[in-house]
């Protein structure tokens, strides 16, 4: 088993198991920046795949299933200004801010509504994971936001003054 | 002859595509409208003159009447067809096609307004001998709540748009103290889909089938359905997919709800193709109107694929004001079908919409399969419109064969650079509530698993040991887009020699 370089950021929550033998990969063709082959993980079926590098990401395309790998450096260390951390409260999704519940002071609770975001014509409500005070603010009415983009900072509340 | 010399279609997506494919099979010429983020988008590219709308939101491009009336005059096209979703039930925009001078294919303003207004088009229903879903009167922002508003409905229940369609607007309340807020929200979800902040109370019928009937019906008089579509596999209100026959009814209660349906379409007066949305108790087998949809359903090709008919062709030939070409006997449904739509969604984080580039769409093909796409390889996909790809609709000589079908044709469906509901759809398929077809409206909610990352650790293993295979070897594609330039990355492929780098 080689020491794994790189850091499956989609799906989530996967832990791949080790495994004594790796696959059998075959490369068959290359088109740009695609690339198609075959794999045989465990019982001498073999399965096809797509990928795609991107950058600092690969794209897998296996069996019904799509996952992207980055190197966890990228991961970790990409973190420019304006991208989260623990006691930030996070936008799920890409969409236009409809609407600002919380100003900064103010206490929330949890699953109090902080901030809802149109995406894709729906509404989502971005609500409270926990207790706290809200220390900023970082977006307004009608501001255009990605996925991950800080919305809100939270102080939890065990952290309060 | 054409029925018509010129028509403009005033979407965008698989539907625009969908019905200039059959305008042009019919020989008229097409145009279509476009917006800023469209510019490269098929139903642009496809179409035989392409119009910019200008602008990139919904509300300044594909919802601007009179922006898409005079490109329609400018490009002297006769007729306009709306597709789903936008301006495609909205009476104005057809009375206002009308006084153009174009015409409009779909109902007469009257109807639409008639039955887009969910709390008159249930009067219709009734009065027509059709059961429903008791629901409170409407509700507006800045009304006090009547103290009755919910007493007769009871929690749960849903908060539903009163110009509503296709899950927007809606609301599952399970107690009196979330009520306000999920009027409040509905209603401004509701203002921003439709223009209409209206909202009412309808009754929650937990476990309920969706089943609905495509009816028809010409200028002259004539009415047909054109059987039923099982459309209870939803998520946030919303359809995902989509069967013909339904499982749920057996021959006198299809017949029974078929009766209705028609009912519905001659006592409201309808013309063009229509839908009659039924909740179909699955304990009781009770059925009650649920609404009526003045528009071509996205989900129309389950039915076109059982019954060989082009309801896009219809649709325009009625609008010309030909009588239907078939009677209720010519309509002999023949197999199974199904629609899965594509969706640009994580099933993973509770469907968040996806955007970005498409970097690989290799849509499947092969015997009893369509697709109906709006998207092509290496599109971007904004937050801008709804997230909706594509549909992919099989069809076999029974339900196993067609589902066996759709299985083998979504596993061959690699999608890179967006996450879909794909993963999601095959397990849903591989349910046994689904395959048993003893599944309600309540599928997904009742299942997590169908939700939860996946646990198949070979795959995963195999997926990242074929990453690893594409950095050892230096296999590298360009530069994507939207990342960081490598000059400015903190190295991150430490290990590798630097000129692997563009």
């Amino acid at each position: 088993m080689t020491n794994r370089r790189l850091e499956q950021i989609y799906p989530p929550g996967v832990t791949a198991l080790d495994a004594s033998e790796a696959p059998n990969i075959e490369i068959r063709s290359t088109s740009s920046s695609l690339l198609e082959g075959t794999v045989s993980p465990y019982d001498g079926r073999s399965i096809q795949f797509l990928a795609y590098r991107d950058g600092q990401q690969i794209h897998v395309w296996l069996a019904g299933e799509s996952y992207v790998f980055a190197a966890p450096a990228s991961a970790t260390r990409s973190r420019r200004a304006g991208q989260a951390t623990s006691d930030d409260i996070v936008c799920p999704v890409p969409g236009v801010v409809i609407a600002v519940h919380v100003a900064v002071d103010d206490t929330v609770e949890v699953g109090q509504d902080l901030v809802v975001i149109e995406s894709m014509k729906t509404e989502q409500i971005v609500k409270s994971p926990r207790a706290g005070t809200v220390q900023r603010v970082s977006i307004q009415e009608g501001d255009r936001v990605d996925r991950g983009m800080r919305l809100v900072v939270l102080v939890p509340m065990e952290k309060g003054d | 002859m054409s029925v018509f010399s010129k028509v403009l279609v005033a979407n965008r997506g698989e539907i625009a595509v969908r019905v200039l494919q059959t305008l042009q099979a019919m020989g008229i010429s097409t145009a279509v409208v476009y917006s800023d983020p469209d510019s490269n988008a098929p139903h642009v590219t496809l179409a035989d003159e392409a119009l910019a709308l200008g602008g990139s939101t919904a509300e300044e491009t594909y919802l601007d009447r009179r922006k898409i009336i005079d490109l329609a005059l400018r490009c002297n096209a006769e007729a306009v067809h709306p597709g789903y979703g936008f301006l495609s039930e909205n009476p104005d925009f057809s009375r206002e096609c009308h006084e153009a001078g174009l015409v409009f294919i779909g109902p007469a303003p009257e109807i639409i307004a008639l039955l887009g207004d969910k709390i008159r088009s249930k009067e219709t229903a009734v009065q027509a001998g059709v059961p429903v879903v008791p629901s409170s009167s409407a509700w507006q922002p800045g009304e006090s709540q009547p103290d009755n508003l919910s007493s007769e409905i009871g929690f749960p229940l849903l908060v539903k748009a009163a110009a509503g369609g296709g899950g927007r607007g809606m609301r599952l309340v399970q107690r009196l103290q979330d009520l306000e807020q999920a009027l409040e929200s509905a209603s401004r979800e509701a203002v921003s889909s439709f223009g209409d902040g209206r909202v009412f109370l309808e009754r929650y019928i937990p476990s309920a089938r969706h089943v609905e009937f495509q009816v028809l019906a010409d200028s002259v008089g004539n009415t047909v359905h054109l059987f039923e579509r099982e459309c209870s596999v939803q998520r946030r209100y919303q359809k995902v997919i989509e069967e013909t026959p339904s499982t749920a009814l057996n021959p006198d209660l299809r017949e029974r709800m078929a009766t209705a349906a028609v009912a519905m379409a001659k006592s409201s007066g309808y013309t063009n193709a229509g839908t009659v949305e039924f909740l179909v108790d699955a304990d009781t087998g009770e059925y009650f109107f649920l609404e009526m949809n003045a528009r071509i359903q996205v989900e129309h090709p389950v039915t076109e694929e059982t019954l060989k008919v082009d309801m896009v062709e219809l649709q325009t030939r009625i609008a010309a004001g030909e009588s239907l070409p078939l009677s209720q006997d010519d309509l002999q449904p023949l197999g199974h079908a199904i629609e899965c739509r594509i969706y640009a969604e994580d099933s993973y984080a509770n469907f968040a919409p996806a955007t970005g580039h498409l970097l690989a769409w290799r849509p499947p093909a092969g015997m009893g399969i369509r697709l109906d796409s709006g998207v092509t390889e290496s599109q971007e996909i904004t937050a801008y419109y709804d997230s909706m790809l594509a549909k992919l609709v099989a069809w076999g000589p029974n339900r196993k064969e067609s589902m066996e079908r759709m299985v083998r044709a979504l596993k061959s469906f690699p999608v890179l650079g967006i996450a879909t509901n794909i993963p999601f759809l095959l397990r849903a398929l591989a349910h046994p509530d689904f395959s048993s077809g003893e599944y309600d409206t309540g599928f997904v909610s009742k299942h997590d698993e169908l939700t939860a990352p996946p646990e198949t650790f070979y795959l995963n293993r195999a997926a990242g040991d074929i990453a690893e295979r594409i950095l050892q070897t230096n296999m590298i594609g360009p530069t994507g887009r939207g990342v960081m330039p490598i000059a400015e990355a903190p190295d991150p492929w430490h290990g590798l020699p630097k000129n692997v780098f563009p």
